[in-house]
């Protein structure tokens, strides 16, 4: 009931009835809403002529890449151009452009943008799965949520990560989190090819002391940083990086040395088909055994084949560390390899 | 004196004819909602008829199909003089999305009967339709009209 008189009173309104007579339709019907996907409007000066709008268009015939042509003063600008009679108002050109800013402009959907939230920073934090005992003080640690437990790991979330460091401060194992750099990988392993190669050649230049060497005895030997210190700027210029590269190799590192004392050599050439890659051969016209010192891989098969002692077997490690007037060295343990002493009854050391 | 009467009633009624020749049916239904309250085709004068014999105006709609061709031409040659023919949408212009490689479709609609404007759109707004009926038809049909009228005054 109460509607019927609403539609009585509504009918009998003086306005109702002027616009009954006079019935035209309102000029806002002409206005495009705001967010109306209109035909892409395009700002030459922003394009970098990808072609990514030409790709992702559904349209044969609606964008082209065009090239102003070159005069004396500029170079010609290349921007895409809109058919309109080809155009379908989908707006994926605008949306895919990746200029910044815009060189297509459609509407408004396409300025909504991801968010990023990647700090440049040199260094990555990340789990090593093999180390981490999974006591999860890295996530109470975290303030930014950004590790979490996935599948029974641990795992940094990058996006998240501000790579503020408070995880390995927290971490109770050495090495199971850490931060590593990622950018110059390639530098890195010149670095470490550095260190290791100034390391054994250290070692091998000692071959008296080695010698000497009893069984159960150390020989301690240490080489001042200072020393590659200049070479290792020259490859990795931030010092910080260099440091810890370094740091990282020589704690880590294990080197195998072999050495080889052709006097006492019998010349019986047991070692020779012995050897898995051919890194040993017999020199027929100088009579000699040859050794190629770049090919050994160090497995010590020579040495448990060789009956006369010539060849022996070194453990060497290595740890990185500032001695008390405060220059830091790196220090060398080497020790008699103790493989298969019960087989050859020691008989080697004696010579 | 009476197709000069003809050329001012021509301007305030105009009479137009949908023809989709094989299009996805996007347009027309803009044009159906040229037809709603909201925008109300007829009070500018635009009325719809469903013959072209009865039509001044065809309005265009559809990348031209194979089957198309002939009756395209077949339905320009019924509508009567003085017509104009207003291509809506992008598919009588370009073929639009349609117009793929290995497509079967025979865009431009210009290549069957002449095409004297067009609106551009997949689809086109309904006003944007309206407007341009408004800003095209009265003055083509009369151009046209004055200039059969010269036609037949030469023979």
């Amino acid at each position: 009931m109460s509607s019927i008189i609403w539609y009585m009173y509504e009918f009998a309104r003086k306005a109702w009835i002027t616009r009954f007579a006079d019935a035209k339709s309102q000029e806002s019907i002409i206005d495009k809403p705001p967010r109306f996907r209109d035909f892409p409007k395009v700002i030459p000066e922003n394009c970098i002529a990808c072609g990514s709008c030409t790709a992702s268009c559904p349209s044969p015939t609606a964008i082209k890449l065009v090239r102003d042509k070159t005069t004396e003063e500029a170079e010609g600008l290349t921007y895409p151009v809109i058919n309109e009679s080809g155009c379908i108002r989908c707006g994926f050109c605008a949306e895919v452009c990746p200029s910044d800013p815009k060189t297509l402009e459609c509407g408004e959907n396409h300025f909504i943008k991801e968010e990023f939230s990647i700090i440049p920073s040199k260094r990555r934090y990340i789990v090593d799965d093999y180390l981490c005992i999974k006591c999860k003080a890295c996530i109470k640690a975290c303030p930014v949520n950004a590790i979490k437990e996935e599948n029974s790991k641990i795992v940094v979330d990058q996006l998240k990560c501000i790579t503020c460091g408070d995880c390995v401060d927290a971490c109770k194992v050495k090495g199971a989190m850490k931060g590593v750099f990622v950018d110059n990988l390639e530098d890195q392993k010149k670095l470490i090819n550095l260190v290791v190669s100034t390391l054994e050649k250290y070692i091998e230049s000692k071959q008296e002391d080695l010698e000497k060497l009893q069984r159960e005895s150390l020989l301690q030997l240490k080489i001042p940083l200072s020393e590659i210190w200049d070479d290792a700027l020259k490859i990795i210029p931030d010092a910080e990086i260099a440091h810890e590269i370094i740091e990282n190799a020589v704690d880590r590192l294990k080197v195998r040395i072999v050495t080889w004392n052709s006097d006492m050599c019998k010349k019986c050439q047991m070692c020779v088909p012995e050897c898995p890659i051919g890194a040993i051969s017999f020199d027929n016209e100088k009579d000699t055994i040859v050794r190629d010192k770049d090919k050994c891989c160090r497995c010590s098969i020579c040495y448990q084949t060789c009956p006369f002692g010539v060849i022996k077997y070194f453990l060497s490690k290595f740890v990185l560390d500032i001695d008390d007037d405060g220059e830091e060295y790196m220090y060398i343990t080497v020790k008699p390899s103790q493989l298969d002493y019960d087989f050859i009854k020691g008989e080697h050391n004696e010579g | 004196m009476l197709s000069r009467l003809k050329d001012i009633v021509r301007k305030t009624s105009i009479n137009v004819c949908i023809i989709n020749c094989g299009g996805c049916n996007g347009c027309d239904v803009e044009l159906v909602a040229c037809l709603s309250p909201r925008y109300d085709l007829e009070q500018y004068g635009i009325y719809l008829q469903n013959n072209p014999r009865d039509a001044d105006i065809l309005l265009l709609t559809g990348a031209v199909t194979e089957q198309w061709e002939d009756k395209l031409r077949r339905i320009y040659a019924k509508t009567p003089e003085p017509k104009v023919v207003l291509a809506v949408g992008n598919c009588p212009q370009s073929g639009d999305v349609f117009a793929q490689e290995g497509g079967r479709v025979n865009a431009p609609a210009s290549n069957f009967i002449p095409v004297d404007a067009a609106v551009s759109g997949c689809p086109p707004r309904p006003s944007e339709i309206i407007s341009a009926v408004l800003k095209v038809a009265p003055g083509a049909m009369l151009a046209k009209s004055q200039a059969n009228r010269e036609i037949e005054d030469y023979e």
